[in-house]
């Protein structure tokens, strides 16, 4: 691997070291989302034991799991690409000695690891003492989960970066980009659990990638999903992870002919 | 003061408190909790008047200290200390009521809106200016005229070129017939016809409606094509301020002339027409041509007697020493104490 | 009045630019509608099961959701300022902006100004109005005008709170701000405030006051007993006093950027 790409997790990691309202407003932000969801749940749950298979107490452990797991893997490479297509600038990066797609990979993995360690950590062990979020105490889950929330980085940044290149083929993609934030927000499980919708829609959701990113990984974390069939997840990540490379290159690939053939 | 001086500046300073950012992951850490910061002085206490109906040119190297100038100017910063009058308003105060009066060009931001024909950014800014139709449409007749626009009215702005999106800057600027208009970097990146017309402009508009001009530009041919006045800048200091004229007398050294022979000439036989010429040099460009460099002190017209004589000349070129030259000369000399 | 004249001019120059684009348009609106519907969809898949929400019904819920939709759409009509920090302050607009006789936070507003946003309250009404009929509540002309007035100060929160947030690019270099990370929190002021704990109501009431936008309002219509009936009066109250806050902050935040510049 070009040496470039290491240097290139760093200086995203130190940009972000710089802005620091933007820091401590993401803690505090994080842990009112955490807390407001707690919350929201406990409401739901009322008097009921079990709902849609979770407990009470994997749901709070679901939510505070699956909100820090966001913030590793939540970046904006989509309006970024965009942006970059939109304003040329994406042409210079055709005559560098690198690979433009992993380039922002590895941005989005410098901005990952930020929020991994000074959000991620202190804003669980905040969490921990304020809700009774049970962590699980079997290191094979957390390897398991370590490895798994990786891929949901993956995952979520291929589509993300799909959805950035489309800026080459329709003038304005503001619109498609918001529209997938909301179905990652809302099919990848952070918000609801896979298995609160009704059965149709998860039946459908099981033939998306969506679950791969939040849902899936936090049900082995929460112990919902047994430690024997972690290894099943994770192949069904690595799967949707190969199977979204497919068309991002080809998408590349289009659009680099497109810009050889038009000019910018 | 008196009334008609357009532009009062009196001991301006204008500072800024600057972070400063530590070096690797160490310093970055160090940042999140406590910043350090340094005061930068970017304008130390300038003072100069320009009455009214002058073009002036605001010169200097990048940082020099022009653009804050301009901005403070034009009421977009309040400065840090000192007196400041543009039209007999202090700018930073009656900001709304101020700006009425004074036009801004910024040569590398648009004022215009990107999409929609540029008729309708005039319409826009007529409203913005409260300027009434009538005088609306005359003033907007008279600059379409001028500028030979009139093709253009219609177009997006993304759709013109540099040079055509210049001239409807200019348009915008003017609309609200502004007796002073501030110009910063006005022909940066245009081609050499457009720029002369846009000079042509602006030398009409200062003669006919007695417009002020400040203009910053690092184009000199801008400077010598319009402007009377000078004012040089250098690390937020007023290095020279005068006309041109003088600025050329008091920092050219000389000039050079060149001359072709008909026939071969000789260095030591040219040497020898010019003896008792103090400080001139003889320079052989080929065997029939060369090059006289005359100091400031000597006249040109005693030179030429000297050489006339010889008959047989060809042709015969006087070089000014550019202000390009000079300019870079004072640098040059302010840098180095001495 | 000027600043109407000028409000006239900007919406037939947005209109023009619009309709260069007008496969977008649609695009926009509906993924601005889908963004909106998350929440709803929340609701909605939540009740299928359980049959109350901290005692208020699948209906009231909804209401209150409807109710937000109204403000938080002319909101973002005129309040479109999220990317006044690339925008204004890092590519330098606002000196083009401070040149002109208009107050500076007029010309942004009018700039940024993104009518189908509208779409989404006249969706909030009918969602309203749908569920005031499934909660059998009686309709007089009074609570037309009361709805106008909550609303009203609905907005004047949403846009002081957002005035006040977009005025943090004057003071910090952030490039991208907080705004976004403040989009969840405002739906928090959707559901009942009871559910929550006392930090969090507290914020939701006087800090990031969302509540006042969503459920205090609309509980006045609910004729719901208890805190969130009892706080919709104070919604003018907090709406001109957050407006007040977010124009003074505004105000000093552009003195502070005529100090020190770029």
């Amino acid at each position: 691997m070009n040496p470039a790409y290491v240097d290139i997790i760093r200086i995203r990691f130190l940009m972000m070291l710089a802005y620091r309202v933007n820091y401590y407003s993401g803690i505090i932000i994080y842990a009112i989302n955490i807390g407001a969801y707690y919350f929201l749940w406990q409401a739901i749950y009322g008097n009921q034991e079990v709902l849609g298979g979770f407990t009470i107490n994997q749901m709070t452990t679901y939510i505070a799991v699956s909100w820090m797991a966001r913030a590793f893997y939540f970046n904006n490479l989509d309006r970024e690409i965009a942006d970059e297509i939109r304003d040329g600038s994406v042409a210079i990066q055709f005559i560098r000695p690198y690979n433009y797609l992993m380039v922002k990979l590895m941005q989005g993995l410098g901005e990952g690891l930020f929020r991994l360690l000074l959000f991620m950590v202190p804003g669980m062990v905040v969490v921990c003492l304020i809700f009774p979020v049970t962590l699980p105490t079997d290191p094979t889950v957390w390897g398991w989960y370590l490895v798994m929330l990786f891929f949901s980085f993956l995952i979520n940044t291929q589509i993300n970066m799909l959805t950035g290149l489309f800026a080459f083929f329709v003038e304005n993609n503001t619109g498609l980009i918001r529209m997938k934030r909301v179905l990652v927000d809302l099919f990848s499980g952070v918000i609801i659990p896979m298995s609160f919708f009704p059965g149709w829609l998860e039946g459908i959701m099981k033939w998306l990638p969506f679950q791969a990113i939040t849902y899936l990984p936090s049900s082995v974390f929460t112990g919902r999903t047994p430690i024997s069939e972690a290894g099943a997840v994770f192949g069904l990540q690595v799967l949707w992870c190969v199977l979204l490379a497919v068309p991002i290159l080809a998408v590349w690939r289009a659009a680099r002919t497109r810009l050889f053939v038009q000019g910018g | 003061m008196s009334a008609n001086i357009a532009i009062d500046v009196d001991r301006l300073k204008k500072q800024f408190r600057v972070q400063k950012n530590r070096e690797g992951l160490a310093g970055a850490m160090k940042d999140l909790f406590k910043r350090e910061y340094t005061d930068v002085t970017a304008v130390k206490e300038i003072s100069f008047q320009i009455p009214q109906g002058e073009i002036c040119g605001y010169i200097g190297e990048n940082g020099a200290g022009k653009s804050t100038t301009i901005k403070m100017l034009t009421g977009i910063l309040v400065p840090t200390s000192g007196g400041l009058r543009v039209n007999g308003h202090i700018p930073h105060k009656e900001r709304e009521a101020f700006v009425k009066g004074i036009g801004v060009v910024f040569g590398q931001r648009s004022q215009l809106w990107w999409d929609i024909g540029v008729i309708e950014s005039f319409q826009l800014l007529r409203k913005v200016y409260k300027v009434p139709e009538a005088e609306y449409r005359k003033r907007l007749t008279e600059l379409v005229e001028r500028l030979k626009l009139a093709d253009l009215l219609h177009r997006p702005v993304r759709k013109l070129s540099l040079g055509q999106r210049m001239r409807c800057e200019l348009v915008a600027a003017l609309l609200h017939n502004p007796s002073i208009l501030f110009l910063d970097e006005p022909t940066i990146g245009l081609d050499i016809l457009v720029k002369t017309e846009i000079r042509e402009f602006l030398k009409e508009m200062n003669q006919e409606h007695g417009t002020t001009i400040l203009l910053t530009t690092h184009d000199l041919q801008d400077i010598e094509a319009l402007c009377s006045r000078v004012i040089m800048l250098d690390d937020g200091r007023i290095i020279y301020d005068g006309n041109l004229t003088d600025l050329k007398t008091k920092w050219s050294k000389g000039r050079e002339i060149q001359f072709q022979f008909g026939t071969q000439v000789k260095l030591p036989q040219l040497e020898q027409l010019t003896a008792g010429l103090e400080g001139v040099q003889w320079k052989l460009v080929n065997e029939v041509t060369a090059v006289l460099w005359l100091p400031m002190a000597v006249n040109v017209s005693d030179a030429m007697a000297r050489v006339v004589v010889v008959g047989d000349i060809r042709d015969i070129k006087i070089f000014e020493t550019n202000t390009d030259e000079i300019v870079r000369e004072i640098y040059q000399t302010e840098k180095t104490p001495t | 009045m000027f600043v109407m004249g000028l409000f006239w001019e900007y919406m037939k120059n947005y209109a023009k630019t619009r309709l260069t684009y007008r496969a977008d348009f649609w695009i926009e609106v509906l993924s601005d509608l889908l963004f909106q519907g998350l929440n709803l969809i929340f609701i909605l898949v939540v009740f299928q099961h359980t049959d109350s929400l901290g005692g208020w019904s699948q209906a009231e819920v909804v209401f209150v959701y409807g109710y937000f939709m109204i403000p938080y759409g002319i909101f973002n009509t005129f309040f479109n300022l999220w990317s006044f920090s690339e925008r204004y302050i890092v590519k330098g607009e606002m000196d083009r902006v401070l040149t002109r006789p208009a107050h500076n936070l007029v010309q942004i507003v009018l700039e940024n100004m993104d009518p189908p946003s509208l779409i989404g309250s006249f969706i909030g009404m009918i969602i309203v109005g749908i569920s005031w009929s499934q909660l059998g509540m009686p309709f007089e002309l009074l609570d037309l005008l009361i709805m106008t007035a909550l609303v009203l100060s609905s907005v004047m929160i949403y846009a002081g709170l957002y005035i006040a947030l977009t005025a943090v690019a004057f003071y910090s270099d952030s490039p991208t701000g907080i705004l976004p990370l403040m989009y969840n929190i405002q739906n928090y002021g959707r559901y009942p405030v009871g559910i929550f704990n006392k930090t969090i109501r507290f914020i939701l009431t006087w800090v990031l006051p969302f509540a006042f936008v969503g459920v205090y309002p609309a509980s006045y219509f609910l004729e719901r007993p208890g805190i969130e009936g009892s706080m919709a009066i104070l919604t003018p109250v907090v709406g001109l006093v957050f407006l007040f806050i977010g124009l003074a902050i505004w105000n000093h935040g552009v003195s502070r950027y005529r100090g020190a510049g770029s």
